[in-house]
């Protein structure tokens, strides 16, 4: 009992959790180097590895993130960081914005639709279904959306990380097959398909993708923000 | 002139810390949380201290070489700060079992339509200029 009694201290705790999230991230990322398989992606390896540890730990969510939240505090200046890459693009995004317009508008309409049409089909209705919504852009805008809509914020949050999850391992299969001749295009569809962690992936295929992908997440994440009213006035009109 | 010196010694100073541009791009971050938070905006404040950043780049004189490494820092290590939210999943038992599959189905339908029509009108528009821009060429 006395060798577990500092886990108790809240302080220990929090810094234990928050260095085996480090050590379990940077072991996946060792073995996807090693192993670049999309279901070996960091971002699958690494929360399985932690869940089975608290799993086995019986150590519930709220403590978990009680302890670790501030790494997600850092997706703030993770999100600020891309002013650079966006500054260095600058002539490239000055010069084709209308058409990177083009595909957030036609991204965020597939989004939406797609997302009410598929959950209607499989008998998914109410707030779950407006949930589903606004799950392509990242999670400030997408729980103001969800809240805006009728939705409940804190589902959306979860279907947001996990189509970050699917859209990162999702956007490398269709890379492959897809005959997207621009980098403005194959940034376009991991900034509007898988807001954040797309990005991140697209920051690992090259820097104008990673350039693209992080601009048109905040502009689509605005957006939608944005059109969300007009969308409730159009569902109750 | 002793400022103007100041500027120039701080700034070289910082072009060769990677802690000091990991603490400016924070404090640009710091900067756009108060901001909202004083004003009361309806957005995040990390898109603000973006804003702010990239006002800096263009308009602020803020030299590139004394943020970049911090920012390259800070976008390769990103998907750890998304770790502990994917862990949220947990808290969420309903979705084991049918439901689950169910939203799994949605989320992965939806998304790749996302990403395929998104790249596609992005590509198409790109095809479409060239070849505006190859007839115009010819003519």
């Amino acid at each position: 009992m006395s060798s577990q009694a500092w886990l108790n201290e809240p302080v220990a705790r929090a810094a234990a959790w928050s260095l085996a999230t480090i050590l379990f991230y940077l072991l996946a990322k060792r073995i996807y180097r090693f192993h670049p398989r999309w279901w070996l992606m960091p971002l699958a390896v690494a929360p399985a590895l932690l869940g089975t540890l608290a799993f086995v730990l019986h150590e519930p969510y709220r403590d978990y993130i009680r302890g670790t939240g501030w790494l997600v505090a850092m997706l703030g200046p993770a999100t600020v960081a891309f002013a650079v890459p966006i500054y260095e693009q600058r002539v490239l995004i000055r010069r084709y914005w209308a058409f990177l317009l083009a595909g957030m508008v036609m991204g965020s309409l597939t989004a939406m639709a797609s997302s009410w049409a598929l959950a209607s089909v499989l008998g998914i209705d109410g707030e779950l279904r407006l949930s589903l919504l606004p799950r392509s852009i990242s999670t400030p805008f997408a729980m103001e959306v969800s809240g805006e809509i009728g939705g409940v914020p804190e589902l959306t949050a979860v279907f947001v990380v996990l189509t970050g999850i699917i859209g990162a391992a999702l956007g490398d299969i269709l890379l492959a097959r897809l005959p997207l001749r621009s980098k403005m295009a194959r940034g376009a569809l991991f900034g509007v398909g898988a807001h954040g962690a797309g990005t991140a992936r697209a920051n690992q295929i090259g820097r104008e993708e990673g350039a693209i992908a992080g601009l048109v997440m905040v502009l689509v994440g605005l957006m939608n923000v944005a059109i969300a009213p007009l969308f409730m006035y159009l569902m109750n009109w | 002139m002793f400022i103007g010196r100041f500027v120039i010694l701080l700034r070289r100073r910082i072009q060769r810390s990677l802690v000091l541009q990991i603490a400016l791009v924070g404090a640009f971050w710091l900067a756009g949380e108060g901001i909202v938070r004083a004003v009361g905006l309806p957005l995040p404040g990390a898109i603000i201290g973006m804003a702010l950043t990239l006002a800096a780049l263009c308009w602020g004189g803020l030299d590139i070489g004394t943020v970049k490494r911090g920012a390259d820092w800070f976008m390769a290590e990103m998907l750890l700060f998304f770790i502990p939210a994917v862990l949220a999943v947990l808290d969420h038992h309903e979705f084991l079992g049918p439901l689950g599959v169910k939203l799994f189905a949605v989320i992965f339908v939806s998304t790749a339509a996302v990403m395929y029509v998104t790249a596609l009108t992005v590509d198409l528009c790109l095809r479409w200029r060239e070849r505006h821009e190859l007839a115009s060429l010819v003519e």
